[in-house]
């Protein structure tokens, strides 16, 4: 039912060009897209400019949205392609710094560190690359299918099952965790 | 039916999903004027936009009236100086040229009534 809605502000935004629908839009979803950055990001503040990023470019590409598949993925799809984009202008801004004598922080320190409460989830993160990350984040908070997450990060869907794999086994062995222990 | 039993695969969860799901679960974020922020910033992009074309032509034009208008004059200038022989040889050459305008006009029209059906 909450598809049928989304699908129908997306039409009265694109239509009429609607900024009401398209904020209402926002409102619905806003939580999902700045948890999905603040996961992947590990900075709160990073993470909602990324989101307000997001939503510009969701709003410029809304007539590209085809309804076949949920908003939410669509969305997710959108905020991971802005996260890998500022990944890659900052890793550049690095390189420029690092030309004229300044340091950065490495990409593994930026993680994690930035926040003073480490939590059992930004642990399990920091042992995971970034398309990890994305994936398993898109499957298990943001609950999207395995076709889902195929879409949103154009991975065909068998990858997308392998990099879940992966990340798990990658979470057993660092944290010792034997199978009888889960739950 | 394919995809029935590949979504009947996925729903089908152990332990370790569950763990997993528990651990990523995260409260909701409260909107707290995100929502309103962005849909300002789309109406403020969207009338910068629009008056983006007007304001770039009145500064065009103020700059370009002052060389435009010398332009002219000097076209004025140079027909006067050419033989009126050359001139109406000329005219005569492009008998065509009432047809093209009103080809243009006509185009002109079909082009705004199309745009007209579109909104």
């Amino acid at each position: 039912m909450r598809n049928g809605d989304d699908h129908q502000l997306v039409v009265r935004a694109v239509s009429a060009q609607d900024t009401a629908a398209f904020g209402e839009l926002v409102r619905r979803h806003q939580s999902q897209v700045r948890n999905f950055l603040r996961k992947l990001t590990g900075d709160m503040a990073t993470a909602d400019d990324l989101s307000q990023d997001c939503f510009m470019h969701a709003w410029d590409k809304l007539q590209t949205f085809s309804g076949r598949g949920s908003f939410i993925g669509w969305l997710l799809k959108i905020a991971y392609t802005t996260f890998l984009q500022s990944k890659r202008k900052s890793k550049r801004y690095a390189q420029i710094l690092e030309q004229v004598g300044h340091k950065m922080e490495t990409e593994g320190q930026s993680f994690s560190a930035q926040s003073e409460e480490v939590t059992d989830l930004d642990k399990l993160l920091a042992v995971l690359d970034d398309e990890e990350r994305a994936i398993m984040i898109m499957s298990y908070a943001a609950g999207l299918s395995h076709r889902e997450i195929s879409d949103a990060t154009s991975m065909p869907v068998g990858t997308v099952k392998s990099v879940i794999f992966r990340g798990k086994q990658k979470i057993r062995t660092s944290f010792d965790i034997k199978d009888h222990q889960y739950g | 039916m394919t995809s029935k039993i590949i979504n009947m695969a996925e729903r089908i969860k152990d332990a370790e999903d569950r763990f997993l799901e528990s651990i990523f679960d995260s409260a909701p974020i409260a909107d707290d004027g995100f929502s309103t922020a962005i849909v300002r910033k789309i109406r403020r992009r969207f009338w910068l936009r629009r008056l983006a074309l007007p304001i770039a032509a009145a500064i065009g034009g103020a700059i370009a009236i002052k060389p435009l208008a010398g332009l002219v004059t000097a076209a004025v200038r140079l027909t006067s100086l050419l033989p009126q022989e050359l001139l109406a040889a000329t005219a005569a050459l492009i008998p065509q040229a009432p047809m093209i305008v009103l080809g243009a006009m006509l185009l002109a029209a079909f082009l705004l009534g199309l745009r007209a059906l579109d909104d």
